[in-house]
């Protein structure tokens, strides 16, 4: 179900995006398994400081992704509104809702609950991502980030384990 | 030797190359000492300076890239020593000035009161790693570490300011980007 990921990955880098850092989440697996093979990746110990590296190479001009679960990206509004917004950094968000599906896990179902609030609150454009779509919505991402805009793509978690 | 003092010293060594300096008063330091387009001041986002460097350090490995830092800020972020002590850049240089208080927030104390940020560096693989207290010994360390391959933390242990606040800084943070990113 999550094969695309790899596809996207590959897609990603084609289009120019050339590092990809954050916390792994097992909804984006196949994704950072990808990265990991092109060597384009490194692992942050918060979601914070993995958006902290990516503004940096940002600075650099090296244009740079975020993953994270939708966990960490609760852990990161403060650095989203004072770092990646006040300064206007073109960030790509890849996040891992956790809590979409009724079913899943306890610690997940606020959060997957006010995620798509969260973000609106933000004023973070996002588009949620599937296998039919993928490449539509990464097409548009890196035009956001062409323009100088963060944005936010966002896998759902569509099956328990 | 207050934190003022210890950053004007030290932009004498380095000259125009860049710097990432942490949010509070070490930031207004550095833009009443120096304004310059290579320094980028961290306004919000308090504790991430040393991270916003190494992503610079790791995509402009030509440059040595200056990270200045509190004590406050590092211990919001200690997982950053771990990162930087495992891709190891060898063109990042963390300073981290340690006045053992929050001055920015109003002198609340830190735990470095207690506990040396030196000894966590070096623990976290940095290939070098100092701690000085008066403007002689930062002065030998700033000369001898140009020999040196990073990463490299430097502890300047600083005093208190005595209620001498440098002004804000007047640069639209877009504006502090931009020139930077030219820079």
């Amino acid at each position: 179900m999550q094969d695309f990921q790899k596809q996207m990955c590959d897609f990603l880098i084609r289009r120019g995006i050339k590092n990809f850092i954050g916390v792994p989440d097992s909804t984006l697996k196949n994704f950072i398994e990808e990265a990991t093979k092109r060597k384009k990746i490194i692992i942050a110990t918060r979601e914070e400081e993995a958006i902290g590296i990516a503004t940096g190479m940002l600075l650099a001009n090296s244009p740079t992704l975020v993953f994270m679960q939708n966990a960490g990206f609760a852990n990161s509004l403060s650095t989203i509104t004072s770092l990646v917004q006040l300064y206007e950094f073109p960030v790509v968000f890849l996040i891992g809702w956790r809590g979409f599906q009724k079913n899943d896990a306890p610690e997940h179902k606020k959060i997957g609950k006010i995620q798509p609030k969260l973000l609106k609150d933000l004023e973070l454009d996002k588009k949620i991502l599937n296998k039919n779509n993928w490449k539509t919505v990464c097409t548009w991402a890196i035009n956001q980030t062409q323009k100088g805009n963060s944005c936010a793509l966002i896998i759902p978690r569509e099956f328990v384990d | 030797m207050i934190r003022k003092e210890a950053i004007e010293l030290c932009l004498d060594e380095i000259k125009e190359q860049p710097i990432i300096a942490a949010n509070g008063f070490i930031s207004r330091d550095l833009f009443n000492a120096k304004d310059r387009n290579t320094n980028f001041y961290m306004i919000g986002s308090m504790g991430l300076a040393s991270s916003i460097g190494l992503g610079v350090a790791l995509k402009t490995p030509k440059k040595k890239i200056f990270v200045f830092d509190g004590d406050g800020n590092i211990l919001m972020n200690l997982g950053s020593l771990t990162t930087i002590g495992s891709l190891k850049p060898k063109n990042l240089i963390h300073m981290v000035f340690d006045n053992s208080v929050h001055e920015s927030t109003g002198s609340q104390p830190t735990n470095t009161n207690f506990v040396s940020i030196e000894k966590i560096a070096k623990a976290c693989n940095y290939n070098h790693t100092f701690t000085v207290k008066t403007k002689n010994g930062f002065e030998k360390i700033l000369r001898k570490i140009k020999k040196l391959k990073g990463p490299i933390m430097i502890v300047v242990k600083i005093q208190r300011s005595n209620g001498e606040k440098s002004a804000r800084i007047n640069h639209e943070p877009t504006e502090i980007k931009e020139r930077f990113m030219q820079s």
